[in-house]
């Protein structure tokens, strides 16, 4: 028992570079209760991330063009409903269509594939060392860059309607606000649904709704005074406002709600992570 | 004394009920009633089973599908939860389990590559490096840049474990999956796990390839429905394995004379049955399926041809070691000239041997009628009866001439 692994590997390479894998001296332990390396867990995020982009553009003609395209052609439905057919009388529709779509976009996206991201990827979970907390990070990560392709198109939008404001380079603030509020929303449902095969269809229909209650193609200021509170307790509503304050010189959301949501999204977060890394050492049973 | 590794500690593993039933809301509304059915109808995937490894050391699984072994591995990897007892694992643990799901085939090999070294706990830094010397390793540099998907399974194997005989892991777990590359690069995989062994890493390895498992592990667990059948020296607990697969074929065999239990189609019995064998007795000197080494046999069997007849079929008759893949006589009616003419109804056939000439050991018989032009078989029945040699067998040996002769000089 004197012996450590360090010196074993040190022994037995013998001139060979075999990789050590765990620099620590051996202790046995239950499995799976080593702490997590953020280290790894970035790397491996940021590699499975680039992994699921590549695998998705390389087999297809137009690629990276796919995912601008499906967003400009909801965008030119949106458009031409709200803006021509049923007239909402708002300035600059489709910038402000897009502005809202675009996060709406990237939220809906994310959550859908994180909510399946675990009984999808059962071999990547059956991985000893892969941390499954990874999982659901990377589905949500994967439609932001899918998102931020179209952004230099809302940009050049902005340009022609007369200019981007000071105030959009605070963008990066609020998709890290976004990103930490789907996190949370990723690792419960993404847990859950191994559990409840159900949870992927409520989240499908949860979606579904909250799109009609997050204003995407409308404003928080048409809308009744007496809905308006009620559609403040929606986090994306607020996020979204704030990009149209952001790009568009829109009114900000008040303090109230953006500490709200603030709240709601770092809250959220620390919850479904805490749920997540409870029930995790169950999931392989289940799967 | 080298480190413990791995240690199993009373293990008991069952998996949810639900997976293979229907879930209903009533049984998630009332988690008493769940958790009670469960207990009751859960079948044990693993029950109290204990080992521990040392740095070094290698232990074998063997046993039928479905006897834990998987589930032993899952757990030794700690993947999913003892239902009762402990693991402890070193936290250095490799695997190579389920291999292929992870790989992408749209993404290149090198590309794969990376993924299962960073999957497997390499850090970025060292990834890139570890990718090139496992494409090499696995003999694939010149493939690296095609998409997985152009690969054979045994490219994808190799380059599976090429990443995984890139690390130098504490414990190192085994599938069959090793079984699948082609003689030589299992080969060298089996040098590189021999190198790892010898630097410490203990092994965990579980294969229905008995000789390589005998020859790679020094104990072994025999597995039978989740209860540890046996464990011990891995060439004792193989022998005992095969013997008791041995028995349960022999159970299965009729006995001479029973007509055709036990025949089974395209596993003992082959042919298209446009002419049947029915009645096959084996009778020796020392009785039914027996005799000395040099007596006689005579072996029976009834052709039955329903339909119009069939002209000049051919019957055969051999012996072969019972273990083993070696033939030790055969006679037919073809090459001893003994036509059957025109065959319809039944037809008893009789083979007799004077002096059977063979060393003590177990046998079997093997008997076959033709088309009368050796196209195909009418009839086949493969290692189906018995031939015991009586007596000792101190030698490998199978021909025994029974007219022998020394002669000293003075």
């Amino acid at each position: 028992m004197e012996k450590t692994f360090q010196e074993t590997a040190e022994e037995g390479a013998g001139g060979s570079e075999a990789i050590a894998l765990d620099a620590r001296p051996p202790r046995l332990a239950a499995p799976r209760s080593t702490q997590l390396s953020p280290g790894l867990f970035k790397e491996l995020c940021l590699h499975l991330v680039k992994r699921e982009i590549d695998a998705t553009h390389r087999m297809t003609i137009l690629g990276w063009a796919w995912p601008v395209v499906r967003q400009l052609v909801q965008l030119a439905v949106l458009v031409f409903i709200f803006g021509s057919v049923l007239d909402l009388g708002i300035e600059n529709f489709p910038v402000f269509v897009f502005s809202g779509l675009i996060a709406w976009t990237w939220f809906a996206g994310g959550t859908t594939a994180a909510t399946g991201s675990l009984l999808e990827q059962r071999d990547l979970l059956f991985q000893p060392r892969l941390p499954p907390a990874v999982l659901p990070i990377v589905a949500v990560v994967v439609p932001l860059v899918d998102v931020l392709m179209a952004l230099p198109i809302l940009l050049a939008m902005l340009l022609i309607e007369g200019g981007i404001p000071a105030t959009a380079l605070l963008i990066p603030v609020l998709i890290v606000v976004q990103l930490v509020l789907m996190s949370g929303i990723a690792w419960l449902t993404a847990a859950g649904s191994v559990f409840l095969r159900d949870i992927p269809n409520v989240t499908a229909v949860a979606l579904n709704v909250l799109f009609y209650l997050t204003p995407v193609f409308y404003g928080l200021h048409t809308i009744p005074e007496q809905y308006a509170g009620l559609l403040k307790l929606n986090p994306m509503a607020t996020i979204v406002n704030s990009y149209r304050a952001l790009l568009l010189g829109e009114p900000f959301p008040g303090l109230g709600a953006v500490a709200y949501t603030l709240a709601f999204a770092a809250g959220l977060s620390v919850l479904g992570f805490l749920v997540f890394t409870r029930v995790q050492h169950r999931f392989v049973d289940n799967l | 004394m080298a480190a413990l590794t791995v240690r199993f500690d009373g293990v008991w593993k069952s998996f949810p009920r639900w997976l293979s039933g229907r879930r209903s809301l009533r049984a998630i509304a009332t988690p008493g009633m769940r958790s009670a059915s469960r207990r009751s109808g859960s079948r044990w995937a693993l029950r109290d089973v204990s080992f521990e490894l040392r740095q070094g050391e290698s232990l074998g699984l063997i046993g039928e599908n479905g006897a834990g072994k998987s589930t032993l591995l899952r757990l030794a990897s700690g993947l999913g939860q003892v239902t009762k007892g402990q693991v402890l694992v070193s936290s250095d643990v490799a695997s190579v389990l389920s291999l292929g799901g992870t790989l992408n085939v749209d993404l290149t090999g090198r590309e794969n590559a990376l993924t299962a070294a960073l999957l497997a706990g390499v850090r970025m830094a060292q990834a890139r490096d570890v990718v090139e010397r496992a494409l090499a390793f696995a003999e694939l540099e010149e493939f690296a840049d095609s998409p997985v998907r152009s690969y054979s399974d045994g490219m994808k194997l190799r380059l599976a474990f090429g990443v995984v005989a890139q690390l130098d892991p504490g414990l190192l777990l085994l599938d069959e999956v090793i079984a699948v590359g082609d003689l030589r690069f299992r080969e060298k995989c089996m040098a590189r796990i021999d190198e790892l062994k010898a630097g410490g890493t203990s092994l965990l390895f579980a294969s229905h390839d008995l000789e390589q498992l005998a020859e790679q592990c020094d104990r072994a667990l025999w597995l039978e429905d989740g209860d540890v059948r046996l464990a011990g020296e891995a060439e004792e607990v193989v022998e005992r394995y095969r013997d008791a697969t041995q028995a349960a074929t022999l159970d299965r065999t009729p006995e001479p004379g029973d007509g055709e239990a036990g025949l089974v189609l395209r596993e003992n019995r082959f042919g298209s049955q446009e002419v049947t064998i029915g009645e096959v007795t084996v009778t020796g000197s020392s009785g039914e399926g027996a005799v000395e080494p040099d007596g006689s046999v005579t072996v029976e069997l009834t052709l039955r041809r329903e339909g119009p007849p069939i002209e000049d079929p051919i019957v055969a008759v051999s012996i072969h070691q019972a273990e083993g893949e070696v033939s030790c006589c055969e006679a037919n009616t073809d090459t001893d000239e003994v036509p059957l003419g025109s065959l319809s109804g039944e037809r008893r056939v009789r083979f007799h041997w004077e002096e059977i000439e063979l060393f003590p050991g177990e046998y079997v018989v093997d008997v076959g009628v033709y088309e009368r032009s050796w196209k195909f078989a009418y009839d086949y029945h493969w290692h189906v009866y018995p031939l015991k040699v009586i007596g000792v067998n101190g030698s490998e040996a199978i021909f025994h001439p029974r007219r022998r002769r020394w002669t000293i000089d003075p």
